[in-house]
């Protein structure tokens, strides 16, 4: 271990891949916010429910493609690549819909009305989004995608930075060796009808091989500095960045991008130069949604994260944040306050170990970093800050 | 400004010197109140002790236990009992079950005539999965009338309702709730469950002797009282044993993204990992952990229980260990008749151990309402001492005797293994094979 | 002379009223004890808020923190304190009321600050993260309960403090008002509404704001203490950001910049989900169970009703009661269609055996009466109205007038 002052600096490449992954989530949703408040100036509250529903949607999907729990349990059923395809684009079909539906029945009404009432509708429309999703979602208890569907689950990319020693590769194979063989003397035993002294003790040996085995396993892999990246994992880097990079065609590339980007320069002007503001509108809650929609398969699948109706609530508010950090309004400053903002959280983690109970507070440095930013740049980090005209 | 900050001085003044009048007659009346309790004043400390784990009392036995000043409720026709359970939030799973099994009990004994010819009226509350809310429930409960309170599962509630439970002076039985110093709140507490002083040691024993593991990791989630109580105890058995503790990492209730405690833990070589969270944590946990490269054996308290941990665990969780209470697959006639009456009025069998242990709950307290109207008492006072007076109560998790033991029964202990499909028996331990007397 | 016998005879009426409830409700209507001491509370919370956010105009979204602040402070003084001093409960509690208010105050003039710099979704957004990290920072002191909450127990039984908390309420309610009604309130309201034409005024702009903030933070540390004797037990859950999100709703909903409306939709959203929680069948004593299919059509229906009201509200030009006739068929419209599409989402397999708790829909039509009524008023119930005992004649004086013309 390369300890200083507490920290261990062989984790740091671990712990950045850490951050960089859950960075990219909110970046996802961080987008949808920055990209909604670009055109309408409204806070959409909402968002991180889309995101819930998202996760939602690929669960189902999943139950469908035949990962119900009641299949799964017990057995191993083999999975490709198509099934997480098909969930990753249902879930951003479905977030896309939804937010297009949001925008329609609940933000278009309130359209000339005062911020601060929109604001207050789109937070009636996450309450309602969440206590709705309460009474008709499964959530208890809480349900998870089954790692099943992933067909990669147990294979990684290993990035060695500095290998572990010979000695220590060579005795973990040695014991993985041993564990097996001592644990087949056992089960033969038991199988034999030996006696109950005569089985106890061939347990007793094969436990302890197995545990020398797995302990130098994880010391191997833990002597290793370097990254071990799942390919989940690294699909999931992938696919956000093929994501964000059709956004950024569809922004600046294309007609629709152009008319987008006039909404949000200049509402009234757009509209007075012939620009359908409704139709971009609506177009923009739909690739938002859907960016988000494409998170929430990911951060459920992934990640591994239990769902919840509530799911949204806690990544919403960092992507919310994010968004803010790197300039409201400005899509490569969303990509850039998440990722900085995962990273954020997990070093504040790995900090720990020179400041004990650190970890604690890890929610509340996003918010620190957010104020420091803001007093000194109020217009976030790639954002311009206006002087507001009289 | 000035004007206004006169008039409010003035205002404000006024105010308190009308107020200080008022209290100056009624004064007298809520000093004496405040003085008669000081029972309660001395318990406030050791409940605010909740999280500074070190405190957690370890010999129940050693100070007698306040007594309420209140009688309570009167029993009534029907009688009532009040159940707080987790209807809604996180816990829902094991207050879904707590229900059904208490309900169980108690149509149970409706259908066989009632008590002494009294039917039995369960009035339940929903607490949340919060200890504030659980609070209130526990208030509403008692001014319905209720002679005596059952529940919760989870400790922090518990707590929480132990508190208005004592002031009004009715007996509370608490289900899962296992932190150990609950206990030292009141002569009204009781539990059907065994506590963190034997559950911490029962797996700190099965580790270092059964498993053979000399260096642990412990993860702890720094909100519930009951998963900082468990670390705190197994800490201590296993450094006693001769066992290391290398790491400690601490998360909170709700979190998902378990990956950079993982990685910090990942780098201290354990050769294993207690984690003594809830289900709802431990599952993702779990996952991460195998994702991570961290293939060591995982070891939990009772906070594991539920059928959900495989799903959410998937083949991670699979093959580790954790303390339960009773198990499906025991022999015991009370177990054989609970499960077949379980199947017959809800299908299947119960999903936790929290069916088991609410249907505990509710007989004892219902055994204990037919002794005290036996003995011609009428008030929850007497109830109180019904109970303290259980010895040997047959119940579905064991047998429960609480008399002399300051409501912490001695029990049993299973340490079982996670499987595919739910869970299997590995070992059992007595309370004498792992208690310091 | 005269100035003074209506000052001391409305403090009298206050602190008369404040005792008269205590007395009615504690011994008349005891289970509902906690409630009334919860919605004094909101009270006094949305009506501070509303002196920030409608009166001053600076968008505070984080006002559960000042909330905590007074709770967390005023309860460990008195966890710590109590035993070892001369006062009664009552006057103890004023006493840690005041405390609560200074520490909350102090903390609004370090929130205050930024709002001299950031303005509108910005400073909102600084607010909430303010309150955010002391929510967080609490959790991580063992010694105040550290996440799980503290106990704040210094009495024996739990103190008589709905009279107080009253008080509160209509203290601040007085010193809103009171500053709306003198001249000292311009400088707020001229802050609301330009602030650029207020400072070439020579109104003090960043004076003000702080000001603004620190007397609003105050009477929420006030609550706070007040929460903490009240109900012993807190913990950081308590003041989670949905709290800051109902207050904020509380002050939109009434009418921002309405002390009113504030005082009003403060007691309606409050009584509305706790009317739900506790909806019981009146013989049975079991809670209502309202089947899937009514629920979904419903639902449905309320949409449809809703569109049609606003529909008529944009598109309708005739005169008053013929709108208002419209009004009515828009709401008729959603009885019929809830009428019409039960027994056809009844054939809908899974749905017909589903059915919800009351209680359980609570928050659900919490949040849909929120949304409802942003759409159809989104200025608010009293919009900038305040209630007035002349605003009262008008209303019983116009229908004759009409008549007459």
């Amino acid at each position: 271990m390369n300890l200083v002052a507490g920290l261990d600096f062989s984790i740091l490449p671990q712990q950045l891949v850490n951050g960089l992954l859950l960075g990219s989530i909110y970046a996802l949703i961080a987008l949808g916010y920055t990209m909604v408040y670009g055109v309408l100036r409204l806070i959409n509250f909402a968002h991180g429910e889309v995101f819930m529903l998202g996760s939602y949607a690929a669960l189902f999907t999943s139950w469908l493609l035949g990962f119900s729990p009641e299949a799964v349990r017990g057995v191993d059923r083999p999975s490709t690549w198509v099934n997480l395809v098909v969930m990753l684009l249902v879930s951003m079909i479905v977030c896309g819909l939804i937010g297009v539906l949001i925008e329609f029945l609940a933000y278009r009404p309130m359209r000339n009305q005062p911020r601060i009432a929109s604001l207050i509708t789109a937070i009636g429309v996450s309450l309602f989004i969440q206590y709705a999703g309460g009474l008709f979602l499964p959530q208890s208890p809480p349900p998870a995608i089954s790692e099943q569907v992933n067909p990669y689950r147990n294979e990684k990319v290993s990035i060695v930075l500095k290998p572990a020693g010979q000695e220590i590769v060579a005795q973990a194979a040695d014991a993985t060796k041993k564990a097996a063989i001592a644990e087949k003397a056992y089960d033969d035993a038991q199988k034999a009808g030996a006696p109950a002294d005569k089985v106890e003790q061939l347990r007793n040996d094969a436990q302890i091989a197995s545990n020398d085995a797995s302990r130098l396993q994880t010391q191997v892999s833990s002597q290793t500095s370097g990254l071990v990246i799942p390919y989940g994992q690294l699909g999931m880097l992938i696919t956000t960045m093929v994501l964000m990079a059709v956004l950024w065609f569809v922004v600046q590339k294309t007609k629709t991008g152009r008319a987008m980007r006039a909404v949000a320069h200049d509402f009234d002007s757009a509209a007075l130069m012939g620009v359908n503001v409704g139709r971009i509108i609506t177009i923009t809650f739909m690739i938002g949604s859907a960016l988000a929609g494409a998170g929430a398969m990911m951060y459920a699948t992934v990640l591994r994260t239990p769902l919840s109706p509530f799911l949204g609530v806690q990544p919403g508010v960092k992507a919310f944040v994010a968004a803010v950090l790197g300039g409201i309004g400005n899509i490569p400053g969303a990509v850039l306050g998440g990722i900085l903002m995962g990273i954020v959280e997990t070093l504040v983690v790995w900090l720990d170990g020179l400041v004990p109970g650190l970890s604690g507070y890890k929610d509340a440095v996003a918010f620190v970093v957010l104020i420091a930013v803001l007093l000194f740049r109020p217009g976030g980090l790639l954002g311009s800050s206006k002087v507001e005209k009289v | 400004m000035v004007k206004l900050n006169k008039t409010f001085a003035t205002t404000f003044g006024l105010t308190a010197a009308l107020a200080l009048g008022i209290i100056g007659a009624s004064g007298c009346q809520d000093n004496s109140a405040a003085g008669g309790t000081t029972g309660t004043a001395g318990t406030t400390g050791a409940t605010a002790g909740g999280t500074t784990a070190g405190t957690t009392g370890t010999q129940p036995n050693a100070s007698p236990r306040p007594t309420p000043q209140k009688d309570g409720a009167t029993i009534g026709d029907p009688i009532k009992i009040g159940l707080v359970a987790s209807q809604n939030g996180d816990l829902k799973p094991w207050g879904d079950d707590n229900i059904k099994g208490s309900q169980l009990a108690v149509d149970e004994v409706n259908a066989a005539g009632g008590i002494n010819g009294h039917q039995v009226k369960l009035r339940i509350e929903d607490s949340n999965s919060t200890p504030e809310t659980g609070k209130s429930a526990a208030q509403k409960l008692i001014s319905d009338g209720v002679v005596g309170l059952l529940g919760e599962v989870a400790s922090g509630i518990t707590q929480q309702m132990e508190i208005v439970a004592f002031d009004a002076g009715v007996p509370l039985v608490a289900i899962g709730a296992t932190r150990t110093d609950i206990a030292t709140l009141g002569s009204n507490f009781f539990r059907v469950c065994y506590t963190d002083d034997l559950q911490g040691p029962v797996m700190a024993k099965f580790a270092y002797d059964y498993l053979h593991l000399k260096s642990m990791a412990i993860m702890t989630d720094n909100k519930q009282p009951y998963s900082v109580g468990l670390s705190e105890s197994f800490r201590k058995a296993f450094e006693e044993m001769g066992g290391k503790i290398v790491d400690e990492q601490k998360y909170q209730s709700k979190e998902t993204q378990f990956s950079s405690y993982i990685s910090n833990l990942k780098s201290k070589n354990p050769d294993g990992v207690f984690l003594s969270g809830y289900f709802t944590e431990v599952g993702p946990i779990a996952s991460q952990m195998r994702t991570a490269g961290v293939t060591v054996p995982l070891l939990g308290g009772d906070g594991w229980d539920s059928s959900e941990l495989i799903t959410s665990g998937g083949d991670a969780i699979v093959g580790n260990y954790f303390c339960n209470h009773y198990n499906n697959e025991e022999t015991r006639p009370e177990v054989q008749k609970f499960l077949a009456d379980w199947k017959a009025k809800y299908g299947g069998v119960p999903g936790t151990t929290m069916g088991a242990l609410g249907y505990d709950g509710a007989k004892l307290m219902m055994d204990a309402i037919k002794r005290t109207m036996d003995a011609k008492g009428t008030k929850s006072k007497d109830l109180i001492a019904a109970l303290e007076d259980t010895v040997d109560f047959p119940g579905v998790s064991g047998k429960i005797t609480l008399k002399g033991h300051s409501g912490n029964p001695p029990k049993r202990a299973l340490v079982v293994k996670v499987t595919k499909t739910g869970q299997s028996f590995v070992k059992a331990y007595e309370p004498d094979e792992v208690m310091k007397k | 002379m005269k100035f003074w016998l209506v000052r001391l005879a409305s403090l009298l009426l206050a602190v008369g009223f404040a005792f008269g409830l205590e007395s009615v409700v504690g011994h008349q209507f005891p289970s509902i004890y906690r409630l009334v001491v919860l919605a004094g509370l909101y009270i006094t919370l949305s009506v501070s808020l509303n002196l920030i956010n409608g009166i001053t105009g600076q968008f505070s979204i984080g006002h559960a923190a000042f909330y905590m602040v007074g709770a967390y402070s005023a309860g460990f003084v008195s966890k710590a304190l109590f035993s070892h001093q001369p006062l009664v409960p009552q006057l103890w509690m004023i006493v840690m009321a005041l405390f609560g208010a200074c520490c909350a105050a102090l903390t609004g003039l370090v929130v205050g600050l930024p709002s001299l710099r950031l303005r509108g979704d910005y400073l909102a957004i600084v607010t909430l993260g303010f309150g955010e990290i002391l929510r967080i920072v609490t959790q991580n002191i063992g010694a105040i309960g550290g996440a799980y909450g503290m106990n704040v127990k210094p009495f024996g039984s739990p103190p008589q403090a709905l009279w107080l908390v009253w008080l509160l309420a209509i203290l601040c309610v007085a010193v809103c008002r009171n500053l709306l009604k003198t001249a000292h309130g311009l400088p707020f309201l001229s802050v609301r509404e330009d602030e650029v034409a207020s400072a070439a005024m020579g109104v003090k702009v960043p004076k003000t704001k702080v000001t603004a903030f620190v007397v609003g933070s105050a009477f929420a540390g006030a609550a706070g203490a007040l929460l903490a004797h009240a109900e012993t037990f807190i913990s950081p859950d308590t003041f989670k950001m949905d709290v800051s999100f109902i207050i904020l709703t509380m002050v939109v909903l009434g009418g921002t910049g309405s002390i009113t409306g504030s005082v009003i939709s403060a007691i309606a959203l409050f009584a509305i989900p706790e009317w739900l929680r506790n909806l019981q069948d009146p013989v049975t004593k079991d809670p209502i169970q309202i089947p899937g299919p009514a629920l979904v059509a419903s639902i449905i229906s309320v949409v449809i009703a809703v569109a049609l009201f606003k529909a008529v509200q944009n598109r309708f030009h005739g005169s008053k009661p013929a709108k208002f006739g419209l009004y009515l068929a828009a709401i008729a419209a959603g009885f019929v269609c809830k009428l019409a599409f039960t027994p056809i989402l009844a054939q809908a397999p899974g749905l017909a055996a589903k059915s919800f708790e009351a209680s359980a829909l609570r928050m659900v039509i919490f949040a849909a009466t929120l949304i409802i009524l942003m759409l159809i008023r989104p200025q608010g119930i009293f919009a900038h109205h305040e209630f007035s005992w002349s605003w009262v004649a008008k209303l019983f004086r116009r229908a004759p007038k009409e008549a007459t013309a």
